[in-house]
C-alpha cells in the first residue's frame, strides 16, 4: 500500500521556487492498478519517483506499508527499493549485458547464489514470455521486447510494489496493449500493487481501477475510471477523456441542426451499466406516437461495464416528445440538445 | 646512403623499445591513477552518486592545473620529485615519471567524458534497485562506458607517444629523442625519415587495436 499524506516537492532555483507535486493526498490500495494522468510537466515523474525516495518529500510524508522511507539510514532504504521494482518509459537496460544478465542484475546485487539467481531469471523471463532471448543484448531487442526485460528485472526481486515510469510511451498501440495485458497478468498472478504515470487515457482505460488526473503539481480529481469517464468534473479531466470518446457532437451535424428550426427535439442519452444493453430506442418507437432519429453516438466499455451515450432527434407532438423523456428517464440520462453546447 | 642506415638499425631497435617501454609504463600507472579520478570527477559532481560541490570544484581545479603545464616545462620543473621516485633524474624511467603526471589527468577527464555518456537513466534504475554507490561504479558505469574508455584510452597512448618524443631532455632516449639528435641536429635524413615511419607505425598500430577492441568489447 502507498499513502502520500500531503505531499509537496518544492525545487528552489535562485529566487523562485517550483511546486512539482503540491501538496498530494493519494492512496494506493493493496493489488490496485492505480494509473496517475496528466500532461507532461504536470508532476508526475516526480510523483511516482517519491515512492521509491528517488526524489526526497519537502512536505508531508509517502508511507509504504505504513512505513516512510525518509526516515531510514541509507542501508535499510536500499533494503526497501529492492521491494520497490520499477519500469521506465526507455527502458533504461544495460547495453553491455545479455537479457539474461539484465533480469538477473538486481539479485546479483544483494549476492543471490549463482543457482538460485539462473533459476528465478529462467522463471520470469518465461513469465514475461522472453525465454528465447535470454542470451541475446537489448540492442537486438524490439521496443516491447525491451520492455517486457524491464518488467522480469523489476520483478526479478519479487516486489510487493511496481512503478511504472510513462512504460508504454515509447511504443506502438499493439505493443502498449501487449505490455498493459501484461501488466495485468503481474498483478492477478503476483498481486502486486502497480502505481503508473501515463499521458495517455486509453492506457489507464485499459488497464487501472482507479486514476487521479494531475495538473501543476496537484491532483485535481480522483476516483473509479468509470466515474471519471462518465462524469469527469475538472475540464483537464473533460479533455483527457475526449481524447478517447469523442463526446462533442460533430460540426457537420450540429450546422445541419442550426440551419433548420431551432424547434426540432433533439436529446443526448447516456447509459450506463445495465441500461446500454436494453432496446430502448425501440421500446420508444413502438409504445409512443414519434420518430426516432439517432444522429450520432458511441458505445464502449469500460471495465467491463458498457456506457456510451446517443444523441437523438424525436420528430412527433410535443405532448408526446414530454411523455417519453418521463418514460426514459428511468433508464437512461437525458439531455436536451440546444445549440452548439451539444 | 643504404650502409649508413644500417648502421644505425641496432640503434633505432634500441630507441624502439625505450619508446614502447617508456610509452607501456606510462600508460598502466597513468591509467591506475587516471581512472579513480575520472570516477571522483562524476560521482562529486552536481547530480552525482556522492555529491559534493566544494570538492568537485577544488579537484576539478587540480586537474586543471596539471593539464595546463607543458608537458617540456613539467618535465623539468619535477626533476626532483622525479630523483625522488625513481633515484635518478636521467634515463627512461626518469622519463616515467612525468609522462605519467603529463597524463593521468588527461585520463581523468576522458574517463569523465566515457563515464557522462552513460544514460543517466540507467542509473537511476540501478539505484531504485538498491545498488550501492560503488555497485553503481563497478557494475554499471565502468561496463556501460568501457567500449568509450578503451576509445579514449588509445587517444591517451597517442598523445604519449607525442610526449615522450621530448624525453631526450631527461636523457629518456627513444625514437623521438634518435630523430632530433641524429636526423635533425646531424642533419641524417635517412635516420628521420626511419624513426618518423616507425612512430607513424606505432600510431597506427595503436589506433587500430584500439578501435577493435573497443568494438570487441562493445558487442562481447
Amino acid at each position: 500500500m502507498i499513502q502520500f499524506e500531503n505531499v509537496s516537492k518544492i525545487y528552489q532555483h535562485n529566487d523562485s521556487e517550483l511546486r512539482a507535486v503540491d501538496q498530494v493526498d493519494l492512496t494506493v490500495h493493496k493489488g490496485e492498478i492505480f494509473g496517475v494522468i496528466g500532461f507532461s510537466g504536470a508532476g508526475k515523474s516526480t510523483l511516482i519517483r517519491l515512492v521509491n525516495l528517488l526524489e526526497k518529500p519537502s512536505e508531508g510524508r509517502v508511507l509504504i506499508n505504513g512505513e516512510d522511507l525518509a526516515k531510514l539510514t541509507k542501508p535499510d532504504l536500499r533494503k526497501v527499493r529492492k521491494r520497490i521494482g520499477m519500469i521506465f518509459q526507455h527502458f533504461n537496460l544495460l547495453e553491455s549485458k545479455t537479457v539474461h544478465h539484465n533480469v538477473a542484475f538486481p539479485l546479483s546485487l544483494s549476492g543471490t547464489p549463482k543457482k538460485d539467481m539462473n533459476q528465478r531469471v529462467k522463471e520470469i523471463l518465461e513469465f514475461v514470455g522472453l525465454s528465447d532471448k535470454a542470451k541475446q543484448y537489448p540492442e537486438e531487442l524490439s521496443g516491447g521486447q525491451k520492455q517486457r526485460v524491464g518488467i522480469a528485472r523489476a520483478l526479478a526481486t519479487s516486489p510487493d510494489i511496481l512503478l511504472c515510469d510513462e512504460a508504454t510511451s515509447a511504443l506502438d498501440p499493439e505493443t502498449t496493449k501487449s505490455i498493459l495485458r501484461l501488466l495485468r497478468k503481474v498483478r492477478d498472478e503476483y498481486g502486486i500493487t502497480i502505481l503508473m504515470i501515463t499521458h495517455e487515457m486509453n492506457v489507464v482505460r485499459e488497464v487501472c481501477d482507479r486514476i487521479a488526473v494531475m495538473e501543476s503539481g496537484q491532483v485535481i480529481e480522483k476516483g473509479s475510471i468509470f466515474d471519471l469517464f462518465s462524469k469527469p468534473q475538472h475540464p483537464t479531466t473533460k479533455n483527457f477523456v475526449r481524447t478517447v470518446m469523442e463526446n462533442d457532437i460533430p460540426a457537420s451535424i450540429l450546422n445541419g441542426i442550426d440551419e433548420r428550426d431551432s424547434s426540432r427535439n433533439i436529446y443526448r442519452f447516456t447509459f450506463v451499466d445495465e441500461s446500454a444493453g436494453q432496446p430502448v430506442l425501440s421500446q420508444i418507437a413502438k409504445k409512443f406516437d414519434v420518430e426516432v432519429n439517432v444522429l450520432f453516438g458511441q458505445i464502449t466499455e469500460l471495465q467491463g461495464v458498457p456506457f456510451g451515450h446517443l444523441v437523438v432527434e424525436l420528430q412527433g407532438e410535443d405532448p408526446e416528445i414530454l411523455r417519453v423523456i418521463n418514460h426514459i428517464q428511468q433508464k437512461v440520462a437525458v439531455q436536451e440538445v440546444t445549440s452548439h453546447a451539444g | 646512403m643504404q650502409v649508413n642506415l644500417m648502421e644505425f638499425w641496432p640503434r633505432i631497435w634500441e630507441a624502439t623499445y625505450q619508446t614502447l617501454l617508456m610509452v607501456g609504463i606510462s600508460l598502466f600507472a597513468a591509467t591506475l591513477i587516471g581512472l579513480p579520478l575520472g570516477i571522483i570527477l562524476v560521482v562529486t559532481r552536481h547530480g552525482g552518486l556522492l555529491e559534493n560541490k566544494p570538492f568537485f570544484n577544488g579537484f576539478s581545479t587540480v586537474v586543471n592545473f596539471f593539464r595546463s603545464i607543458p608537458f617540456i616545462i613539467l618535465l623539468v620543473a619535477i626533476l626532483p620529485f622525479t630523483r625522488l621516485i625513481v633515484g635518478s633524474s636521467i634515463g627512461t624511467a626518469a622519463a616515467v615519471v612525468p609522462l605519467v603526471i603529463f597524463s593521468a589527468p588527461y585520463i581523468a577527464r576522458l574517463v569523465e567524458s566515457s563515464l557522462l555518456e552513460v544514460k543517466p537513466g540507467v542509473i537511476e534504475a540501478a539505484e531504485s534497485m538498491g545498488a550501492t554507490p560503488w555497485q553503481i561504479v563497478r557494475r554499471v558505469y565502468i561496463p556501460e562506458a568501457l567500449s568509450s574508455i578503451i576509445l579514449n584510452l588509445t587517444i591517451a597512448t597517442i598523445g604519449l607517444v607525442g610526449a615522450s618524443a621530448m624525453a631526450g631532455f631527461v636523457g629518456g632516449g627513444g625514437l623521438g629523442d634518435l630523430a632530433i639528435s641524429y636526423g635533425y641536429q646531424r642533419f641524417e635524413t635517412d635516420i628521420m625519415i626511419a624513426t618518423v615511419l616507425l612512430l607513424v607505425f606505432i600510431v597506427q598500430i595503436t589506433q587500430t587495436v584500439g578501435n577493435f577492441a573497443s568494438k570487441k568489447i562493445r558487442r562481447q
